[in-house]
Order: C-alpha cells, then structure tokens, then sequence
C-alpha cells in the first residue's frame, strides 16, 4: 500500500512538472471521452434507445406494399380484413393523429391528441402513472373516456388525483378522464390527449359515403403486438395471404398490393437510418483518432524517459518494478482524463443542445449516455495502459548503457510509428471534414433554393373548426368572418385562407383529369397537389397571377365551381391554353387562372403540378390564415385570437408560426445531420491538430542535439522554424491525401442524403484540405517557435 | 583580404558567468586571446576548465558575460541571433567530439547542409561539397549513412563538412575524444593536412600528445589562461 | 572479490568489427581503489558498465565474489547488482522529479526494505553527507558538486560493497572535484571498494592503484 500511494504521489508530481505532455493527454482524453460521449449520446436519445415498453420488439407497425413503396397508411375496410385475419397478434389497433379542443376547464385549450380503437393501449402495455387505460376488451367504442399525458395533468390540473374522473369537453362532447400516461409515452406519434373512436376504426376527418367498407381512401395507422408464441415470420406470412385474397377480390383499389409488418422502433427511424450509420461512423472515427493520440503522447513520453528507467534499473529496480510504476501512471492519467472527459462530455452536451435546432424530436430528453461513457473510457484506458507499459518493456539490460550514455536521445529520431498515426488521424479527419463540408454545402444550397412563395413577413395561425359543431356552411360562415375581420385591422390587413399551410407537412392530393385529353396509362400518376385558398391568397403568399384571374366573392358555393392550376400543370393540357378548359377533380370544375410554381412538400421535391379551390365552394374545416405583416407573430397572434373570439368565444387558435419557422422545420432533418456531422468533424480536426503538435513538440524536443547542430553550421532560426513547420506539413498532406481517396469512396455513402451537391465537389475537397493544412501548419507554430531557441550549444555538450 | 597586421580573432578581457540557485561559477574569468590568419592553437586543461566554454564563444554559440570579441575585423559579440547564424554559417566550421552528423540524413546531404544554409545553388553545392568529401577520402562513402561507418569514418565526414564551406577559422572541440588512438591520429593528420593548405585551426583538447601538433598551446586552468607556450610555426 | 579474464566487447559497422575490448584479464580485492585510466575510446567506460552490469553484450568470464557473473541470467545478474554494487555517473543521472530525499531512498525501496528501517538509514546518510538541510530540494536546484554529493549518497545508501564511478569529477569544478575526491577516500578507508574511471592523475592519485587501458587493451597495471 506504502508503495502504491508512493506511486500514485510520484505520478502525480511528474505530471505537474511536465505540463506539456499533461496538458495534451488530459485534453485529448478530455475531448475524446466527453466529446464522443455527448454526441453520441444525442444519436442514441433521439433514435436509438429502444421503446419504453414491455417487449418492445413485439410491437409492429402494419405496412401496405406494392413493387415501389411502403405505405403506413390504411383504409377501414382493409384494417378490418387485416384484423379480423391475421391471428399472429394478440391485438391490433388503428390510430389517426387528432386535433383536440378542450374546453369546460379555463381557457379554451388545443391539444395535439390521438384518436385510438380500443385495443390501443393492448398493444403497447405501457401501465398508466394514475388512474386507467381503455381496453378493447372492457371499454366500448364511442366510450367518452380520455386518457391525458403527464404534461397536460400538471398543467391543467397540478398533478392532483381528483383529476382521474373529471368531466371536460373534448371537441365539445362531455368526456371523463380516465387515466394518466408517463411522459415516456410518446409513440408512435405525440399526444396529450388518446380518445376511443366511437367505431372500429379512427372516424375519418373527411365525411365519406361508404364509412367502414371504403378501400380507396387511407387516412389511419396500424400497430399490432405479437403474440408470444409467434414468430414474426409467421405474422408476415399471415399478413401477405389477406393481402393476395384482397388484391384478388378488389382488384380495383387492391391489385398489386399487400401487407407488411415493421418492427415500430425499426419504423420510427427508418428515414434517419441512413444518417445514423454515418454518425455511428463517425463516433469511430474520432474514437480511433483519440486512441491513436493517447497512444502516441505515452510512446512519446517513454521514449524521453529511456535515461529515467536506465538510471532506475541501474539502482536496482527490476522490471516488475517499473510496470507497476508506469501502470499507476497510465491508471492516474485515465482517470483524471476520464473524469475530466465525463465533466467535458456534461458541458459538450449542453452547448450542443443549446446550438442544436429547436425541432428535433425528443432532445429534451437526451441525457449523458453512461454506456457510452464508459466504452470510450476503458477504450482510452486499454490503450494507455498498453502504451504506458511499452517503455518498461524495453527498459531492458543491453540498451542500458547506451540509454545512460546519450540519455535516450540516439543519433536518429525514430518517431516512424507515431508519424503514421498522425498521418492516419489526419486522414481521418479530413474524411470527416469533408462528410460535414458536403453537408453542410447541401444544406445551404437547399435553404437558398427559392420555393417560389415569400420567405420573409409571412405569419401562418391554424384556425381549425371541430366539425361537431360546424357543419360545412358554418364553416365558410366561420372563415368568411373571420377574414372579413382581420382585413379591418392595420396589423392584418393583407390576410388570405389557405389549406394546407406550404411546407407544413400535408400531402393532400386529387386525382387530375383534364377535358378532351387523352387518358394517361395508369402506372402515371395523374395527381395534383390540393389547395383550398380565399381570394387574395396568391398576393399574400408572394405567387405571380400568370393568366386569368384571382378568386372573387362571386365564387360562391351556388356559382359554377372554378380552379385555378399552376404552371407546372400546364403539360396537362396539352398545349393549349388552360384557361376555360374543364377539370375532372372528382367533379368537373373550370380553369380561370395559371398562377406561378410553389414548393409544397419540401425545399428538396421540384414543383408539382398542383390545383388551387376557392374555400367558398369546397371548404375544409382545417383551414389556417396567412398574414402578410411586419408586426411578428406575436402580434398577429393576438389580432387572430380576438378576431376568433369575436365570433366563437369557445374556440382556441391553432399554432402561430412565421414563415421562417415553417422553412427552417421542413429542413429539421438535413440541418440535425449537418450539425451533428459538424461537430464530429470539429472534434475530429480538434484531436487530430492535438495529434500533430504532440508529435511534433515531441520530435522537436528529441531532435534538440540534432537542431544544435544545424544551428551550429549556420542554419538561421528561420531555417529550423521552416524545418519543423514543414515536416508537420508533410505529414498532413501525406494524411489529406489519404483522406482525400478514403473521402471520395466513403462519400458515396452520404450521397442520399445530399442535395444539388456532388459527393466529389472539387470545391469542398479544395477548401477543407486547405483549412486542415493550414490547421496542422498551426500547430506546428508553437514546437517550430521552440526549435527556433534551441541553444546552439547543445551542439558542444556530448554526453 | 585584412592587413597581416591584424589578427583574425582577437578576444579582449572575456568573462562568463553562470548562475545557478546561489552559486555562481566563473567558467572564464577575462580571457585575452589572438589567433592569426593560418595559425593552429591547441587550448588544453582539466575537465572543468573553462576550454569548452570558450570554444563555444569563439564559435558564436554563446555569448560572453564581458568583453569584446573582433572576428575578421568585424565586432561580433553584440549581434543579433540571426547575424550571428549567417557569421557561424560563413566564417567558422566546427569539428565536434561527437561528430554530431545528423543521423536521417546521407554523408553527401551532412556536407552539403552548410551550404544549403547559406542559400547557394544547387551544381555549386555538390562541386563543394564533393570536393571536400575528396579531400578526407570519403567520397565513395557519399551515399551511406552516419550509421553505417565508424566512428573514425564520420568523424572524417564532420571534418568535410566543416571546410565544404570554406571558413576563416576551424574549431575542433576534443575531435578524437570518442575515437581508439590509430583512428585519432588519423584524423589529427588530416588537421595537420588542412593546417598545411592554408587553415586556421582552434583546437580544445586535454590530450598532451595531440596539442603537440599544434603551433601553440593555449593551458586554460579553473578559467584562466594558466601558461602559453608556442612551438614551431610551420 | 572480482575476477575478470578474457573479456572482450566488440561492435559491426556493415562488415568491420570494431574491438571496444580486447582480452582484458583483472583481479580487484576486497577493500581496494581501482582508477581506470587511458585516453578517450580506450573502452574505460564500457569495462566500467561491465562491471556494473549495465552491459551483457560480452564474453569472457567475470567472477564477482562467488557469482560467475558470465553465466547468470539477466534476473540473477539484477539480483546480484542489486545486492553488491552501488553506481555513480558523470553526470549525477539524478531523478528530476524527486526530491534529495526521494532519490536516496529509491534504491532502499527496490530492495524492500522496511518503510521505518529506510527512515533510519537515508537520515544517517543526509548527516554523514551533511545535507540534511538540502533533502526536500529537486536536483535542479543544486550545484553540480551538491548533486554529485547526492548522487554518491544514493550510490552507498543501500551499503554496496563496491563503488563503480564513471568520471564522477568530469563535469565539476577543481574544488567541487577535490571534495568528491576526499569522500571517495574516506568511503574506501572505511571498506568500500571502488573502481572509478577518470582523465585525471590527480583524481587518480587518491587511489591505490591504476589500470591503464589503450585501444581496448590493458597496457600496464601498478
């Protein structure tokens, strides 16, 4: 024990008195450890971690396929067959995401919600933290029971127990809650509120004619839990034979098509999987680049210490000795380093959620990740304590003599393999920087893409209607008032209708058929994107009125039904001019006006063709108001909301976003992979800069006889500083051409993911070779500034 | 190129002094020294005795604490870093007891490193530098490491690249300390050689027979010029 | 005490082989003070670092009290170093990160000896060397002639009973090397044996007797 604290005692004093070498190994295993960790642990909070449930790998999601896609969504009539044939699951339960209103308790409020079938929570068997859960086989449909998130039982009710059995209004019907869910309930979508559908099925938003046998119209979700007996294999095969009986007896909507089943946790990050590897890759990456740091710093450090362990050796300690002095030393370092690491990984991870865009899923609940934590620490240990053990190793008799003589500093410099480490690091590096250059590239190249609307002093508030209290003339009686009155007021005056919101994430779509045009061949989608918009929307929103005319108040439900096609759609119509040509859109409607192409889906998907319907003739009750103002959101809020309340005291407003929010959201994913890509690559320039001044610090002080010479024979000190600069130099450019022929093979890889951008832009490669090159140059300066002083005297000093 | 009259080095009441912690040591304590054009000055005395401190000053590796020092007629003890490289690079070529041949690179880049230091060109610096390989009789060695020769052999390298440059003045630090005896004589022969041709040569040794080869011998005890004695001037 | 005869050391450049020592034949008894002499290259140093076992690179036979030293694997040579010999360098090779203390006591703790027996016995060395007062100072805060003095204070700590000194004078000052010089002859006359290598007839005068080397041979002995 006497032995070991003397250890522990001298380990850390040596390490006081060579700040140096400390200083590089903390702050690389500092950064390795604690950087590493905080970014992955964001990857692992935001998609990895698995589900929150009992045998989560048993939940699925049910899929509809054909040849070319996998669809999430479902028809009643197909749910029902599904359900009613499929006997690998123990429940299966259909789901629409919902909007709630509810009220009966203060302020109006509006909730995100689900509407489920009964045997909802059946499948996911997430236990309530008050109250109850409907099951399928206790509760009926059409029950008036609710069950609320945590958040909205602190927030509505301060988390009191009297909760459980209050009556509130739930789209104006008196419905009791019954239970509380954990906040860890959040799949498959986010909601406050779960409500029993009054059928087998959610009710569909749009009224349609055939209900429960309708096979044509998906607007549902499916998710099933298997059974404990079955294989997955089994359920497939189960799900394919409904499918084949159904593509069989309807050919009309079910050719072609069958079902599926997807692990839920697989689905929830299948559209980020890609990005995941490459961010799991990149953890490697930087993990390896770390090692190959601490790896080096301790070679280095045995090196300069032959003439110490000769000196030991030579005053009798043996080598168990010296393996157990250099083993408390490698354990001292990693663990300061690893502590450090943890307390670097803690503020690495808070800056980067500071930095990180607002509206990625779950990152308020991404935590330090202590797997992660303690996988690169005993990574970094393992290899400190290989290379921390080296030097005693060869601390053995016959170089003795030699390593008293000349102290450890021989006539070569042999620093070969520490200089492929460093050449490796920064090819690492580089591949890095340039996945992060690439991202980032197409990242800037999608905002910049012009989506055809304004980009700027647009304010977007939904202002959905619950249909079970108005009915569809009291719905354009709604928004008929409530344009009138926003109109009257300075801060709205240039205000339209508009559904859906662009960017805002519908995909609303008719068929599309235009008069006297020969019928397309049914594997070409003859879709149009669906607008429902008031008067004075093409204005507001920035869109150029290329022929025609706009909407006007005569477009009333008794008129002739109009539409209005962009320019996209003009290839529709054959040549001719759309005007006064009619339209097959389920009814035929007639064209009055061409307006300009807009983006709807995303910044990335070119203009479709798309049709614009005045709300006067085909109104939905989800309509949202656009407002062209430079007064904020704020203020626009408050107009809209008592505007509102004018009309309908019980109604709350939707969500108020600008312009700029509804652009920067649409682009959520690339800009979370950009940044996270970013940050790696940031760390990994980090390590690798570290990697090169250790290496050549170290080689400079090796090589300080050596440098007393050339000073000697007249070498200026800006001839040595060359010297040095230069073979950091050599080393990085050795490191970025490597890099640069890994970077063009791997780039292929993030190549999906990229937009407008070629995974070899000569540009990118140009520019982040040079910042690393000018990155490694620097940090050359300090050991190069160093070798500028070397005392040419040493030169004289022979021993 | 200077008057005979004047002397090539003239050192003038030259001190050093180190401190260290509350010691202070004079290693030279006021040295008065002239060295002509072609003349072969042996400095001899114990370990400690201050002789390796004054090569190092008359070398410009180091300064003295007090004094003057006239090398070729120009005042040198007060110049910059960088001057005092560019006058180490052109007036003085070393020979040290340790040969000190940079071991990464070959016999032939050893020599010609001066001259790349003195920023001359390419075809000039092989003629030199193979020319003085000639002269010590390594040239067949120009392509070999340090490595790969004895230590007779790279000292006879050192020597080469201490002349390829043509200097005022050679300084020998103990140039035989780490060579067996047939090799040391062998390398003072190739001194006497040079010395012949028109060197100037300033030699540190504590060796007896091989300051005898010298012109005069300079006896440096405790940091004192302790005994001069000159013998026969060739 | 120590016999060696035939040693011979020699190292290759390509195809040449350079002969460090050649047939070196030497008896040193109990209580003696050897001083290798001869000029640089002889090979002083190297039979020195022989003898102190730093080197095994050779052939001959060397005998140290009963332990054919030629024959004993690098773990017994260890043992026997550890146990006999005691070793000082021209240039201190001083532990920069210890203390005064730390360095004397060093040698005791690789032998095991006993935390409270090691107070004793580095405190009786500090008075002896008289530097008490210096013990909790690094070696760079000392002149050269008070790390030598430390050095030797680590060389006799663990009562070696031979004292193998390189140049132990080399870098000092003639008063500092004088008053190393008189702490050898009092070490010896109270029954250390020593065997120093030196350049100096003066150092060499406190010896009782001189091995001259040249080229690796032994030229004469008195």
């Amino acid at each position: 024990m006497g032995v070991l604290g003397q250890d522990i005692r001298y380990a850390l004093r040596s390490f006081r008195r060579a700040p140096g070498f400390t200083f590089v190994a903390l702050i690389t295993l500092a950064l390795g450890i604690g950087g590493t960790t905080a970014i992955f642990s964001i990857v692992d909070g935001v998609v990895l971690r698995p589900l929150p449930y009992p045998q989560p790998e048993r939940i699925h999601r049910l899929v509809r396929v054909n040849a070319r896609s996998t669809d999430g969504s479902f028809s009643a009539a197909d749910y029902l067959d599904v359900k009613r044939d499929t006997k690998a699951f123990v429940s299966i339960a259909a789901l629409r995401e919902d909007i709630i209103d509810l009220t009966g308790r203060g302020e109006p409020q509006r909730v995100p919600g689900a509407q489920t079938t009964g045997g909802f929570f059946d499948v996911f068997m997430a236990p309530p933290i008050a109250g109850r859960v409907y099951r399928e086989a206790t509760d009926q449909p059409g029950a008036a029971v609710a069950v609320i998130s945590e958040r909205l039982w602190r927030q509505q009710f301060g988390r009191e127990a009297g909760a459980i059995g209050t009556k509130v209004r739930i789209n104006g019907t008196p419905t009791e809650i019954i239970g509380v869910m954990p906040a860890t309930f959040r799949h498959p979508v986010v909601a406050d509120v779960w409500t029993l559908s009054p059928l087998e099925v959610p009710v569909s938003p749009v009224p349609t004619d055939d209900g429960l046998s309708s096979r044509d119209v998906q607007y549902f979700m499916a998710v099933g839990r298997l059974d404990e007996t079955a294989a997955i294999g089994a359920a497939r095969e189960q799900l394919k034979s409904v499918g084949a009986r159904l593509a069989r007896e309807f050919p009309d909507t079910n050719r072609d098509r069958t079902f599926d089943a997807q692990p839920l946790a697989e689905s929830l990050v299948a559209d980020v999987r890609g990005a995941l590897w490459i961010l799991l890759g990149a953890v490697g990456f930087v993990l390896l680049i770390a090692c190959a740091n601490v790896a080096g710093l301790l070679m280095a450090r045995g090196a300069a210490r032959r003439r110490e362990l000769a000196v030991r050796t030579a005053i009798g300690a043996d080598r168990g000795r010296l393996m157990q002095q250099l083993m408390t030393e490698s354990l001292v370092l990693a663990g300061a380093g690893g502590g450090l690491g943890l307390l670097a990984g803690a503020w690495i991870l808070q800056g980067l959620m500071a930095l990180a865009p607002d509206n990625i899923p779950r990152l308020n609940e991404v935590s330090l990740d202590w797997r992660v934590a303690a996988f690169t620490l005993a990574a970094t240990m393992a290899v400190g304590v290989l290379f921390g053990l080296a030097p005693a190793m060869q601390a053995s008799q016959p170089e003795l003599n030699t390593d008293l003589k000349d102290g450890g500093r021989s006539g070569t410099t042999r620093t070969g393999a520490r200089s492929v480490m460093v050449v490796a690091q920064v090819a690492l590096a580089l591949v890095l920087l340039i996945g992060a250059g690439l991202m980032i590239t197409s990242l800037a190249r999608l905002q910049a893409v012009d989506p055809g609307f304004r980009t700027t002093e647009l304010v977007s508030v939904e202002l959905l209607l619950p249909q079970a209290r108005y009915s569809e003339p009291l719905q354009r009686q709604f928004y008929a008032g409530a344009l009138e009155r926003l109109r009257a007021n300075p801060v709205t005056a240039r205000s339209a209708l508009i559904f859906p919101f662009p960017l805002g994430g519908s995909n609303a779509r008719a068929d599309f058929e235009v008069e006297g045009q020969p019928e397309r061949p049914s594997s070409e989608d003859a879709h149009a994107e669906l607008n429902m918009v008031s008067d004075g929307y093409f204005a507001t929103a920035g869109l150029r009125l290329i022929d025609g005319r706009d909407f006007t108040v005569a477009d009333g439900p008794d008129a002739p039904p109009v539409v209005i096609v962009n320019d996209a759609a003009r290839g529709a119509f054959g040549g001719r001019s759309p005007i006064g040509a009619r339209v097959n859109l389920g009814t035929w409607v007639t064209v009055v006006g061409v307006v300009s192409d807009a983006r709807r889906q995303s910044l990335d998907t070119p203009p479709q063709p798309a049709v614009y319907l005045p709300y006067t003739q085909f109104v939905m009750p989800y309509m949202g108001v656009l407002v062209q103002t430079g007064q904020g959101a704020g203020a626009t809020a408050l107009v809209v909301r008592a505007a509102v309340a004018d009309l309908d005291p019980e109604l709350p407003i939707g969500e108020v976003k600008t312009i700029e929010q509804l652009i920067s959201e649409s682009t959520g994913q690339p800009r979370f992979r950009s940044f996270l890509l970013a940050a790696f690559a940031a760390l990994a320039l980090l390590l690798a800069a570290v990697g090169v001044y250790g290496l050549i610090s170290f080689s400079v002080a090796q090589r300080v006889p050596e440098l007393g010479v050339r000073l000697a024979l007249g070498a200026s000190p800006w001839q040595v500083f060359r010297l040095v600069i230069g073979r950091g130099v050599q080393l990085a450019v050795a490191g970025v051409i490597i890099g640069l022929a890994v970077a063009a093979a791997a780039a292929r890889l993030v190549g999906g993911l990229l937009f407008n951008t070629s995974t070899t832009d000569p540009v990118i490669y140009a520019c982040v070779s040079l910042l690393l090159l000018t990155i490694a140059a620097l940090a050359c300066y300090v050991p190069a500034r160093r070798a500028m002083r070397v005392d040419p005297m040493t030169a004289l000093r022979s021993e | 190129m200077n008057a005979s009259a004047q002397p090539l080095i003239r050192l003038n009441g030259i001190k050093k002094v180190f401190y260290t912690d509350e010691v202070e040591t004079h290693a030279l304590a006021g040295i008065h020294l002239e060295i002509q054009q072609g003349e072969y000055v042996a400095i001899a005395g114990p370990s400690g005795c201050g002789k390796s401190t004054l090569l190092a000053i008359l070398g410009l590796l180091d300064t003295a604490s007090e004094g003057t020092y006239t090398l070729n007629g120009n005042e040198v003890a007060n110049l910059s870093l960088s001057e005092r490289a560019r006058v180490r690079n052109r007036e003085i070529g070393f020979i040290f007891q340790s040969f000190n041949l940079i071991g990464d690179l070959t016999v032939f880049e050893n020599v010609e490193l001066p001259l790349i230091y003195r920023g001359m060109k390419a075809a000039e610096r092989r003629e030199r530098a193979n020319a003085a390989l000639e002269r010590v009789g390594m040239a067949h060695r120009a392509k070999h490491l340090p490595s790969q020769l004895s230590g007779g052999q790279q000292q006879r390298v050192a020597v080469a690249r201490a002349v390829g440059g043509q200097p005022s003045i050679l300084l020998a630090d103990e140039p035989t300390g780490n060579l067996d005896s047939k090799n040391g004589e062998a390398v003072m022969d190739l001194l006497r050689e040079l010395h012949r041709g028109g060197a100037t040569i300033c030699m540190v040794t504590h060796d007896p027979r091989y300051a005898a080869h010298a012109d005069r011998g300079i006896h440096l005890f405790d940091g004192r010029v302790v005994e001069e004695n000159v013998g026969t001037v060739v | 005490m120590i016999k060696l005869s035939s040693i011979e050391k020699s190292y290759r450049h390509g195809l040449s082989q350079t002969f460090v020592l050649r047939r070196v034949n030497a008896e040193i008894r109990q209580g003696d003070f050897v001083s290798i002499m001869g000029p640089s290259g002889a090979g002083k140093s190297t039979l020195l670092h022989i003898l102190g076992m730093h080197d095994s690179a050779w052939t001959g036979e060397y005998w140290l009290f009963d332990d054919p030293i030629h024959q004993l694997s690098a773990k017994d040579r260890m043992r026997v170093q550890k146990q006999h010999v005691g070793f000082v360098f021209q240039s201190y090779h001083l532990l920069d990160n210890l203390t005064v203390y730390e360095n004397i006591d060093l040698p005791l703790s690789y032998r095991d000896v006993k935390k409270s027996e090691r107070e004793g016995m580095v405190a009786d060395i500090l008075d002896r060397f008289n530097i008490v007062g210096k013990k909790d100072l690094f070696p760079n805060q000392l002149s050269g002639g008070q790390q030598q003095l430390v050095a030797i204070a680590r060389a006799v700590v663990a009562k070696p009973s031979l004292i193998l000194a390189d140049e132990p004078t080399g870098n000092l000052h003639t008063d500092q090397g004088k008053e190393i010089m008189e702490l050898f002859r009092r070490l010896n006359e109270g029954g250390t044996t020593i065997v120093q290598v030196t350049h100096s007839q003066a150092n060499a005068a406190y010896g009782k007797r001189v091995i001259n080397l040249k080229d690796g041979w032994i030229v004469d002995e008195n």
